[in-house]
């Protein structure tokens, strides 16, 4: 392979010299033809740190002319289960992780990074402040460039000025009394025009900060989980009074809808982290001013939001050149000069203490504010278990914003989640290597007996008849047939059965965080946890509501509009093109624009239905029916132009006579539509029909869209999204593989049942 | 067909209005985030063309990325996997619609089958078997990925297509001397335009606004496809809305384009005086 290929170790196969062919065909690298050291780093930077970083690689490059730096861009879970892949499955990925400290814990468990305590000398280590070194089990893992993602208190001194306050709040209770002042019914028409303050405060991770303030912290010195208590109880009431008792929040707020709130000065007050200040700087309806998050007067205690470093980890599978090229290259990009650039210009906090003290750092006020925000805050723990708390967090702290429960038996269950989704965790590990298991053993017994039994049928029904012709079959027609499915069926044979089978084994086996790289057939353990689970069953039905629902209308709305289009009407054509055009438009803009319109207060949706149908405002998205209904109207907006477009195709398979002649017959339209319109539709419907349900059954965007995930409380899922949820999100690879094959099993039964009912592989004449 | 009377007429269009209106707006709402200043997804005011719209976002778009590459790209991938999907699907639809061969309806519910295994059944697998293969930053990979997603329906539709077709069509032209690929190329293959136009259809929009496949699959900025490309607009809470906006329209006009163009044939492709029912 040429030096630029991202793989660090190919993996030699008998079929290198054919790939190679290929490669050199396909790969836009070899292309280029230089003799370069590519070398790759993935992050997660937005725009502003991008654009630095961008300049910062060009620079060392320009110095560097043997060394080219790739770098690509995902969004942050994506960065890291994209490098996990990579790493963990293929020995492949990137040279370089770019990304903040809370990575750590679950990439050392799973053993896909590198120890680089030995890559730098003691003085260099020593000009870092020991917050930007991430140590985990006595090794350190990553390099930090910055301080960054505590939250801190942004206000528009504009909008402050306006009621007559001249400085931020000191206490939680000036935050009150402030706020109140600052929101404001402009129009006295009952709705709020601006709000004294708004956040994502639905999110854990922004609620953080005020649970620190009563004296609370998310695990103990074990790591086990600490959430049930006083301080929980009572952060809760304080966010719930925000909103119910003082109104100075709105009652929903997601993180978009803050942010563009302040962002165009109808909101003076947002709690928001370091990556978005930039943004509000240079906004014209904002006058920036940035606080720290005011003390809890009642405990004595700041706010302390979680503080990550942000920084480098290194592939593990590097060495030689290459590595000392990579630790050159990550030299230069935590170094002084790159700092400082990146402190310069997006008020970031500096990791080396030399580049803190100089002039323009300490006389830029934004700075010092983070600096003093960070002083009052909690690092952010970097073992895995965190992602397990936050898990557990979310549901149950929504479940009490939304009033499902106390604040009580919020903090009782938050503790039971958490506690329960630790051992999922780290689930699988206590298998024990020598032991005998029954159960596996059957596994693979009846996986070879399965093998000898597909390889006879296909013998038997397939080969032989085609070879030798049996009675019945027409030999010659019979390879004229095979012939012309041949192609399409090894194009989509070849790409699913290996994904099949790996995920069947998978299923059968204790894949999880700590056992990527030494998982064990296990036998039937992962099944039995998928149906004793009772969110299995209650998913299911929910699965089986958005499914029936979601066709049902996408066929009988999609038909109707198809025959309304098949008059001999003028302009037919635009409004052809206007019906189909959600199926044009991406649906993952589209989605996010319905969730928009979805809003309680500002929304489109509530809007129409107030001052058309005087209907009193429905909380769309905080209540987890109504949530489960919007994400279904979405979904039935996205899916009626598809069925229309077939459903018009099969009405031109109708010929025009058969409506005479039943016209010449006396037959009314109704009759018609039953006796010739639907029985010649069908045989083009029903695939469609099939397909749409099994599509539907497994939409997993649509639903996580709109419900940002799950929300509220992680009750807006269907089978597939709860599964990406609850097991991807814990590594849980063995449990999610069963739940995954579980669900294939069950829409295989319905749709084959579906296809014998509507006899879907027979003709119409 | 009867003749329409005027209040159905009326009755007609007022319905179609009606869809219209809730066919549209959400991306008349689209297309207002695209033009708005600053990057606010959400805004209080229901006015869809803002006091303040610019075309900024449009033009940043162009001009900060390597806009055309992306399109080029997607060009590229998409095209070949049209092609690949009207060819492999008319053909395979046609065999499975009128011969019965060993293998015939097990491949048809296989190929259902298929289209059942959750997102999170395949992708992991995927991405092994990819680079196991040595596809990872090829179009190779995406474009075989993309046809072997888009096939399954495209076949089926075919064959439910061409099932609506008499028999007695082929027979004729069998006896008039054609071979059996004459008799399906010449005559069967015209009459089904309706579902190659919905099998050309699915197959675009299969490949041009895919995005989950191609991020696990392309690594270099100047590989990226429009969707990708359009993805690094968006980030964890700090999403360039207004970027991101401008940028999904400017996938979809292609999409419409096609619509447009396509729609008609969907329309108009049967000569059915020469059918009888």
């Amino acid at each position: 392979m040429r030096s630029g290929t991202p793989k660090i170790s190919p993996i030699k196969t008998v079929f290198e010299d054919v790939l190679i062919l290929f490669l050199l065909l396909f790969s836009f690298t070899s292309l280029l033809g230089v003799e370069k050291t590519t070398l790759h780093l993935w992050h997660p930077m937005p725009a502003p740190s991008r654009a630095v970083l961008n300049e910062l690689v060009a620079e060392y490059e320009l110095s560097h002319p043997d060394i080219s730096v790739q770098l690509l861009y995902k969004e942050n879970e994506e960065v890291r289960m994209a490098y996990m892949s990579a790493t963990a499955f293929t020995k492949g990925g990137p040279d370089m992780l770019y990304g903040p400290s809370d990575f750590t814990g679950a990439l050392v468990e799973m053993d896909i990074v590198k120890p680089l305590e030995n890559l730098f000398t003691e003085d260099e280590l020593a000009a870092f402040d020991p917050k930007g070194l991430t140590w985990y089990n006595d090794h350190l893992y990553q390099i930090g460039d910055e301080l960054g993602n505590h939250l801190a208190l942004v206000y528009n001194k504009r909008l402050f000025a306006e009621v007559g306050l001249d400085r931020p709040p000191e206490t939680l209770q000036e935050l009150v009394e402030f706020g109140k002042k600052l929101t404001i019914d402009k129009d006295g028409d009952g709705i709020i025009d601006q709000y004294g303050l708004v956040w994502n405060f639905t999110e854990p991770f922004f609620f953080m900060p005020f649970y620190a303030s009563f004296g609370g912290w998310v695990m103990d010195a074990d790591q086990n989980p600490t959430l049930d208590n006083e301080a929980a109880v009572k952060a809760f009431k304080f966010v719930r009074d925000l909103r119910d008792v003082h109104g100075i929040i709105p009652k929903e707020c997601d993180y978009d809808i803050a942010d563009s709130k302040f962002n165009t000065g109808t909101a003076a007050m947002l709690i928001n982290g370091a990556w978005s200040w930039a943004k509000y700087m240079e906004s014209p309806y904002v006058d920036f001013g940035l606080a720290v998050l005011p003390i809890n007067e009642e405990t004595g205690l700041y706010p302390a939001p979680m503080i990550a470093t942000k920084g480098y980890y290194l592939n593990p599978y590097l060495e030689g050149e290459r590595l000392d090229q990579v630790v050159e290259l990550i030299k230069f990009l935590t170094g002084p000069e790159a700092q400082f650039r990146y402190a310069s210009r997006l008020a970031t906090i500096p990791t080396l203490l030399e580049v803190r003290e100089r002039p323009e750092i300490i006389n830029n006020p934004i700075i010092q504010t983070s600096i003093e925000q960070v002083k009052h805050g909690n690092a952010m723990p970097i073992s895995p278990q965190m992602r397990a708390i936050w898990d557990a967090m979310r549901p149950a702290y929504q479940n009490v914003l939304g009033g499902s429960m106390s604040p009580e038996e919020g903090a009782a269950y938050q503790q039971q989640l958490a506690e329960q989704k630790v051992a999922e965790l780290f689930e699988g590990q206590d298998v024990d290597p020598d032991a005998f298991n029954v159960s596996a053993l059957l596994v693979y017994l009846a996986g070879v007996l399965l093998m000898i039994w597909a390889i006879y049928k296909l013998v038997v029904f397939f080969v032989q008849p085609l070879i030798r012709g049996v009675p019945g079959v027409q030999v010659k027609e019979s390879r004229f047939g095979v012939l012309m499915v041949a192609p399409a069926a090894l194009f989509i044979f070849g790409v699913v059965v290996y994904p099949f089978f790996y995920n069947l084994v998978i299923s059968f086996s204790n894949m999880g965080l700590t056992t990527v790289n030494d998982w064990r057939i296990i036998g039937l353990a992962q099944y039995g946890k998928v149906i004793t689970d009772t969110q299995f069953y209650h998913f299911f039905i929910k699965t089986i509501i958005w499914t029936v629902v979601n066709v049902s209308l996408h066929v009988i709305i999609g038909v109707m509009l198809a025959m309304l289009l098949n008059h001999p009407l003028p302009g037919k054509g635009i409004i052809r093109v206007l019906l189909i055009l959600p199926w044009a438009v991406p649906s993952y803009i589209t989605a996010l624009t319905w969730r928009g319109m979805f809003n309680i207060d500002y929304g489109a949706v509530n809007i129409i239905l107030k001052t058309v149908f005087g209907l009193e405002p429905i909380s769309w998205l905080i209540d987890p029916t109504n949530a489960f209904i919007a994400a279904i109207i979405t979904n039935v907006w996205l899916g009626i132009p598809f069925m229309m477009i077939i459903a018009l195709g099969g009405l031109q398979a109708i010929p025009q006579e058969l409506y005479e002649a039943a016209a010449i017959d006396g037959a009314s339209p109704w009759q018609q539509f039953k006796k010739i319109t639907l029985p010649l539709m069908k045989p083009v419907m029903i695939p469609a029909i099939t397909l749409g349900i099994v599509w539907t059954f497994n939409n997993i965007n649509v639903v996580w869209l709109v419900s940002n995930g799950g929300q509220p409380g992680d009750q807006t899922h269907i089978l597939v999204s709860f599964v990406y949820r609850a097991a991807f999100n814990l590594y849980r690879y063995g449990y999610a593989a069963a739940f995954s094959f579980m669900i294939f099993l069950m829409l295989a039964f319905f749709s084959i049942k579906f296809m014998q009912k509507t006899k879907a592989t027979e003709t119409a004449y | 067909m009867k003749k329409t009377t005027p209040l159905q007429y009326i009755m007609i269009y007022s319905l179609l209005l009606v869809a219209v209106a809730w066919s549209i707006y959400p991306i008349l709402r689209v297309i207002t985030i695209s033009i708005r200043p600053g990057d606010n997804l959400l805004n209080e005011s229901l006015a869809l063309i803002p006091d303040d719209w610019t075309f900024d976002n449009y033009v940043t778009i162009f001009t900060d990325h390597p806009l055309g590459t992306w399109i080029w790209n997607s060009i590229l991938v998409t095209v070949t996997v049209v092609i690949t999907g009207v060819a492999l699907a008319s053909t395979a639809g046609y065999a499975l619609s009128r011969f019965r061969f060993p293998g015939r309806e097990a491949s048809l519910l296989s190929l259902l089958v298929t289209q059942m295994f959750p997102a999170t059944m395949l992708l992991l697998p995927l991405f092994i078997m990819l680079s196991n293969l040595h596809l990872i930053n090829t179009y190779l990979g995406l474009i075989v990925i993309y046809s072997s997603t888009a096939l399954p329906f495209c076949v089926w539709q075919m064959k439910g297509y061409y099932d609506t077709i008499p028999y007695s069509l082929e027979e004729a032209a069998r006896i008039d001397g054609a071979s059996r690929f004459m008799a399906f190329y010449k005559i069967i293959l015209p009459l089904a335009s309706p579902a190659l136009v919905i099998t050309a259809l699915f197959s675009f929009m299969s490949a041009w606004t895919e995005y989950i496949v191609a991020a696990q699959v392309l690594w270099y900025e100047e590989m990226f496809t429009l969707p990708i490309g359009l993805k690094s607009f968006q980030a964890n809470m700090t999403t360039e809305w207004g970027l991101y906006a401008a940028g999904a329209m400017i996938v979809s006009i292609p999409a419409i384009a096609l619509f447009l163009f396509l729609t008609k044939y969907l329309i108009g492709g049967l000569t059915l005086g020469s059918v009888k029912g």
